[in-house]
C-alpha cells in the first residue's frame, strides 16, 4: 500500500467526538487552541446524538446534540477527522506528545457528496443498520443516519461487493474506490481522552433470551423507536409488527452483577428507562409499561420528580429481580420474578420487554497508549486524584472527560468536559 | 426603501413539529405574502447541512431577513443569527418564530389549531421582519479578574483553576476560615485522604499563587456594572471596599437540613441525632463508641430525612446521602468494636462506583429495611432507648423493630437560607430553591445573567467530586468570557427620544437594572439609559405616559405589526 506520512501539529488531541469530547474542544477552542478531534464513527455526535428526548427535560436529543455539532464543525480552531483512530501516544517531554493517526478512506469525496441517497437508492447490499440498532437494514453505500456530520454517504467496504452501481450514479463523481489509507505523525501539546462508554451486551445473560426472543429488544433499540428520526414512524414489536400494548423494562440488565463481571451501578438506566416510559405512555396511550427495579436511583437535579411524574402517569413499578424470560407460541414473553413488596414468586406477561442495558467501560482507552495509561479495577480510566482533580489521568498531561472515567448522564459528562479542559488549558498555560 | 427579501424556513424537528403541525401547509400560507422571496420546509433546520443551504440560499436570493419557525428561541436564536452572520447579513435581521412549544407541542390534541397558530405566528414573524433594522454590538473592555463567591471545595478549586489562567481571582468567605463543609469532615468516601487535609492541600496551593486574594470573614453587599466590569462592595468586619471584577463565580454551597422538632423523635426522643452530628461522634471517639456517657452497639440510620418529601420544596433527592451514611456506617464499623448498623432505607441510591461501599457494607453485616413510600418508620422511647419500628418491604410487609442506642437521622441538603446573593445577583432558582443554570443538560453552570457562573452545591446537591467538575467547568466558562479582554454586549436595549421625554421619572422605578437615571440637558432634566446595564426587558416601554421610550429590535412599529398578524 501506497503511504504518504505526512506531519501535523496541535496545541489539543481530544479522542473521542461525543457530547463530552465536543464540549471539552469547544472549551478549548474557544479560548483560542487549536484542537484536532479524532473520531473512530463516520458521524460525530456519539451516542447523545442518536437519543430520543433527554430526562428530565425532555428536550428532544437531536435538537440540543445538532447545534453542538454544527458549533464544533464550524469552529475555526478545531479540525475534526471522523473514521480515524489515534495510536502510539507517546509522551516525549512536558507539554510534547507524539502519536500516529490513521484514517480509515471513507471512498466518498465529502466536501462534494450532497447527501442526494441516489447511491444508497441503486446498491444491492443490505445489511444490518449499525445506528438503528440493527432495528432495520442499510445499504452499503449509505448516509450514516440523517442528522449525521458530516453528512455524507459512507462506503462500507466490509460488505461492498464492488459493483460499481453507485459510482455511476452518483452526480457529482464524489464516490472514488482509488482512495487509499492515510498516516499522520502527530504532535500536540495535551490530550483530551472522551472515549466514552460500550453498552452492556445482554447475550451474556442468556436467560433472558435477547437473540432467541426477537420481542425483547435493548434499551437501546427502543430509544431508537422513539426517537424523531426512528425507523418505523410507531413502535412496534419485531415478530409481527404488532404495536405492544404490555410493555415490561428489564433494570439493571448488566449492572449490580457479579455474575457478569460488573458489580457498580450504571448511574443512567433507570432515568433513560423511566423517560422511555413516559414516552410510550405518551405515543401508546393504551399501552401498560412495567418497570421491574431493585431499587430507582432517581438522584440527579429533577430527578425524583420526574420519577414522581412517571408513577403518576401510570407507569407500574415493580420491585423485583427478573429470574428468566421465557417466549410463547404468540411471541409474548413470560417474565418469572420475585415480587419482594409480596414476598411471592410470580410470573406476567407481556409483549415486549426492553432490557435496560448498563454503561461498561472502553477497555479501547489503554490500547492507543505507547507509555502505560493506567485503568481502575472495573477497567475505567484511573483518575489518581479524584478529589482534588478528577480528570487527571496517570500520565501528567493527558486528562479524561466523561464516561471513559465512570458511567455518568449527560450534565455529569459536560461537567467532566468542562474539568478536562479547564486542566488541559492549564497545562497549555503553564509552559 | 428598497422592497425587503424575505426567506422562510418552517422545521420538521423530526416530527416533534411535523407529527401535529401541518408544515407544507404552514410554507404554502406564507409563500405567496408580500415580500416572501423563498419558502422552505426543511426536516432539522438546525443541521448543519440545512444551515449550509440557508448560508447559500441568502447569498443566491440576495436575502435581507431570515426568519425559522422552528423550537423555542432559547434553543436556537443564538444559532440562526450565527447563520445570517456567516453569510454576511446583520445578525439582527433574523426573527424567530416559536411554533413547537407555542404550538405543536401546546395543541398536540388539535392538528388543524396547531397548524391553524403555527401560520398566525410565522405571519407576525413576517410582519415583525419586514421591520428590522441592522444592529451592530456595541465592544466593552473586560477585567481579566474574577470573583469567587464562597471558598469551600467548589471555591477554592475554581480559584485555583483560574489563577493558573493569569487570572486575578479574589476569593470571598464570609466564614472566618476556608474549607466550607469539608474542611470539618474526616473521612471520606471513595479515597483515604479525609476532608481536612485535602482542603489543607489545597489551601496550600491557594496561598501560594500571587494572583489570589483571599478575603475571609467578608461578605458581598453591593453590586453594580454588568459582565466584563462588574464592581462588587465588599464588606470585611466592619471595615468596606470596593473591587473591580470582569466575572463573578458563585459557589456558596448547601446547608445540611435540620430536622423540625419530632420529626422522627429528633429532638424529643433521647439519642437521636443527625448525620454530620454522627460523622463528628466516630471522627472523635476512640476505641469504644459512646454517646451521652452509655456505650453504643445498635446504630439505626433514617433514611430520606427532609429530602423526597411528598410537598413543599423538599421533594427531591439529596444524592449524597446514601453514600454517606452506607460510608460512616462502615467506618464506624471498622473503627469500634461490637458495632450492628441497622439502615431503615427508601431505596439505596449508592450510584456508580459507590455502589462497591454498599456491597462492603451488607458483607459486613449492615442489616437494612426498606419502607412504603407511605408508611415510613416511626420512632419512639422504650426503656429509655429510641425504638425504630417499620413495616419493611424487603421481608413482604414485617413490623419490625430495632431497639437502638442511637438513631441517626441521615438529613440531606438543602440550599443557603440566606438569600443575599441570589438577590444580588439577580440569579434564578428553580422549584427546589437552588440556583438555575441555563440549560440542565448542556449549560449546567452557566445562568442567565450574563458573567454570572454557578458551581459547587449552590446550584444542586452533588458530592465532592461532582462538584470540582462543576467548579472547574464554570472557571473554563468565565476564564473564556473574559480572556480576550474584550466583550460584546447586546445592541437590542431601550432608547429614549429625547424631544418626547418629559422628565417625568416614572421609568426609573420601572428599571429592575437601575440602568436609567436623569440627567440635564439644557433647561430640562430627561431620562437617559446606560446601555451597559440595560438588559432590554422592556419594563420601562409600558410605563411612560408620553410613549418616549422604544425598544430597539422590539419597537413600537413591529410589535403593533405583528399583533396585527396575529388578530
Amino acid at each position: 500500500m501506497n503511504q504518504i506520512r505526512k506531519n501535523i501539529s496541535y496545541d489539543a488531541l481530544v479522542i473521542g467526538a461525543g457530547i463530552a469530547g465536543g464540549e471539552a474542544a469547544l472549551n478549548l477552542a474557544n479560548t483560542g487552541y487549536k484542537v484536532l478531534l479524532i473520531e473512530k464513527d463516520d458521524s460525530v455526535g456519539g451516542k447523545m446524538i442518536l437519543l430520543s428526548k433527554v430526562f428530565p427535560t425532555l428536550d428532544c436529543a437531536a435538537c440540543i446534540t445538532t447545534p453542538k455539532v454544527s458549533e464544533i464543525g464550524r469552529h475555526p480552531n478545531i479540525t475534526i477527522f471522523t473514521g480515524s483512530t489515534v495510536s502510539s501516544i507517546k509522551k516525549i517531554s512536558d507539554n510534547e506528545f507524539t502519536a500516529t493517526v490513521h484514517k480509515k478512506p471513507r471512498y466518498v469525496h465529502v466536501a462534494d457528496c450532497t447527501a442526494c441517497q441516489k447511491c444508497e437508492e441503486v446498491c444491492p447490499v443490505s445489511v444490518n443498520d449499525q445506528y438503528q440498532y440493527n432495528l432495520v437494514g442499510r445499504k452499503a453505500a449509505y448516509i450514516p443516519f440523517s442528522i449525521c456530520d458530516p453528512k455524507a454517504a459512507v462506503i462500507d467496504i466490509e460488505n461492498c461487493t464492488l459493483c460499481g452501481a453507485c459510482e455511476r450514479v452518483c452526480p457529482t463523481n464524489c464516490i472514488d474506490f482509488t482512495m487509499e489509507d492515510e498516516e499522520f505523525d502527530l504532535h500536540v501539546k495535551t490530550v483530551v481522552l472522551a472515549t466514552g462508554f460500550n453498552l452492556f451486551d445482554p447475550l451474556k445473560i442468556p436467560r433472558y433470551g435477547f437473540g432467541e426472543y426477537k420481542n425483547v429488544l435493548t434499551s437501546m433499540q427502543m430509544e431508537r423507536q422513539i426517537a424523531p428520526t426512528r425507523p418505523f414512524h410507531t413502535i412496534l414489536r419485531p415478530t409481527d409488527g404488532k404495536v405492544p400494548d404490555r410493555i415490561a423494562y428489564v433494570l439493571c440488565t448488566g449492572s449490580r452483577d457479579v455474575s457478569v463481571g460488573n458489580p457498580i451501578c450504571s448511574q443512567i438506566c433507570c432515568m433513560y428507562s423511566i423517560k422511555q416510559a413516559q414516552l410510550l405512555m405518551g405515543a401508546l396511550p393504551m399501552a401498560d409499561v412495567t418497570i421491574y427495579y431493585l431499587n430507582i436511583r432517581s438522584f440527579g437535579k429533577g430527578f425524583e420528580e420526574f420519577y414522581e411524574q412517571a408513577k403518576g402517569m401510570g407507569v407500574n413499578f415493580i420491585k423485583g429481580k427478573i429470574g428468566k424470560i421465557t417466549e410463547k407460541e404468540n411471541g409474548n414473553l413470560l417474565l418469572r420474578y420475585e415480587d419482594i413488596n409480596e414476598g411471592k414468586l410470580k410470573v406476567a406477561e407481556h409483549d415486549m420487554v426492553v432490557l435496560s442495558v448498563g454503561a461498561l467501560p472502553n477497555p479501547e482507552a489503554k490500547t492507543l497508549f505507547a507509555d502505560d495509561l493506567k485503568l481502575d479495577s472495573f477497567n475505567f480510566v484511573d483518575q489518581p486524584d479524584l478529589m482534588a482533580s478528577p480528570a487527571k489521568t496517570s500520565i501528567d498531561g493527558v486528562f479524561v472527560a466523561g464516561t471513559a472515567s465512570a458511567p455518568m448522564d449527560i450534565p455529569d459528562a459536560i461537567l467532566s468536559a468542562g474539568s478536562a479542559s479547564s486542566e488541559a488549558i492549564s497545562y497549555l498555560m503553564k509552559q | 426603501m428598497d422592497k425587503r427579501r424575505i426567506g422562510v424556513y418552517v422545521c420538521h424537528c423530526g416530527g416533534n413539529i411535523s407529527d401535529y403541525v401541518d408544515v407544507e401547509k404552514v410554507r404554502q400560507s406564507v409563500e405567496n405574502d408580500d415580500n416572501i422571496v423563498l419558502a422552505k420546509t426543511t426536516m432539522f433546520a438546525c443541521s448543519d447541512m440545512n444551515q449550509k443551504e440557508m448560508v447559500e440560499d441568502i447569498k443566491n436570493h440576495n436575502l435581507d431577513g431570515v426568519i425559522v419557525a422552528s423550537c423555542s428561541p432559547k434553543l436556537h436564536l443564538v444559532t440562526f443569527r450565527n447563520v445570517t452572520q456567516r453569510a454576511d447579513l446583520n445578525k439582527y435581521t433574523y426573527v424567530h418564530s416559536n411554533i413547537r412549544e407555542q404550538a405543536s407541542w401546546a395543541h398536540s390534541d388539535n392538528k388543524e389549531g396547531a397548524t391553524e397558530k403555527a401560520i398566525h405566528l410565522v405571519k407576525s414573524a413576517i410582519a415583525k421582519a419586514r421591520h428590522v433594522e441592522p444592529l451592530e454590538p456595541s465592544k466593552i473592555k473586560a477585567e481579566k479578574s474574577v470573583a469567587v463567591i464562597g471558598a469551600g471545595i467548589a471555591g477554592l478549586k475554581a480559584a485555583l483553576s483560574l489563577s493558573e489562567k493569569d487570572t486575578h481571582v479574589f476569593l470571598i468567605e464570609k466564614e472566618a476560615t476556608v474549607g466550607g463543609w469539608v474542611a470539618k469532615w474526616k473521612d471520606l468516601f471513595m479515597t483515604d485522604e479525609t476532608g481536612d487535609a485535602l482542603i489543607k492541600r489545597l489551601y496550600e496551593e491557594v496561598k501560594r499563587k500571587q494572583n489570589i486574594t483571599v478575603f475571609t470573614n467578608s461578605e458581598v453587599f453591593a453590586n453594580t456594572g454588568s459582565i466584563g466590569n462588574i464592581t462588587l462592595k465588599v464588606k470585611q468586619k466592619g471595615e468596606l471596599f470596593d473591587i473591580t471584577v470582569g466575572s463573578v463565580l458563585v459557589a456558596t454551597g448547601f446547608e445540611p437540613y435540620k430536622p423540625k422538632e419530632d420529626e422522627f423523635g429528633f429532638s424529643t426522643v433521647p439519642n437521636v441525632i443527625t448525620l454530620p452530628e454522627f460523622k463528628q461522634l466516630i471522627d472523635h471517639e476512640k476505641d469504644v463508641l459512646t454517646y451521652n456517657g452509655q456505650k453504643v452497639k445498635n446504630v439505626s440510620f433514617i433514611y430520606c430525612v427532609g429530602s423526597r418529601q411528598p410537598e413543599g420544596e423538599n421533594t427531591y433527592c439529596s444524592r449524597y446521602c446514601c453514600t454517606a451514611t452506607i460510608h460512616a456506617a462502615n467506618e464506624a464499623r471498622k473503627k469500634f468494636k461490637g458495632i450492628q448498623n441497622f439502615h431503615f432505607t427508601r431505596g439505596v441510591r449508592s450510584y456508580g462506583k459507590q455502589e462497591l461501599l454498599y456491597a462492603e457494607s451488607l458483607q459486613g453485616g449492615d442489616i437494612y429495611f426498606q419502607s412504603y413510600e407511605d408508611d415510613l418508620p416511626k420512632v419512639f422511647v422504650r426503656n429509655n432507648k429510641p425504638v425504630v419500628r417499620i413495616n419493611d418491604i424487603l421481608t413482604g410487609g414485617r413490623e419490625l423493630e430495632v431497639e437502638s442506642d442511637l438513631v441517626v437521622l441521615v438529613t440531606g441538603m438543602i440550599p443557603r437560607s440566606n438569600n443575599t446573593i441570589s438577590s444580588l445577583f439577580k440569579i434564578p432558582k428553580g422549584r427546589d430553591k437552588f440556583f438555575s443554570e441555563i440549560h440542565m443538560k448542556l449549560r449546567p453552570v452557566e445562568t442567565v445573567i450574563d458573567g454570572v457562573t454557578i458551581a459547587g452545591a449552590c446550584q444542586g446537591p452533588k458530592t465532592i467530586i461532582e462538584s470540582v467538575n462543576s467548579a472547574l467547568s464554570a472557571a473554563t466558562k468565565a476564564y473564556s468570557n473574559i480572556s480576550k479582554g474584550v466583550l460584546e454586549t447586546d445592541p437590542q436595549i431601550a432608547k429614549i427620544e429625547t424631544k418626547d421625554c418629559t422628565g417625568c421619572e416614572d421609568c426609573i422605578p420601572a428599571c429592575p437594572f437601575d440602568a436609567i437615571s436623569m440627567k440635564q440637558i439644557d433647561d430640562k432634566a430627561i431620562a437617559i439609559i446606560n446601555a451597559s446595564l440595560c438588559k432590554g426587558c422592556g419594563m420601562c416601554t409600558p410605563v411612560c405616559p408620553t410613549d418616549a421610550i422604544d425598544l430597539i429590535a422590539h419597537s413600537n412599529i413591529e410589535i403593533m405589526g405583528m399583533i396585527d398578524a396575529l388578530a
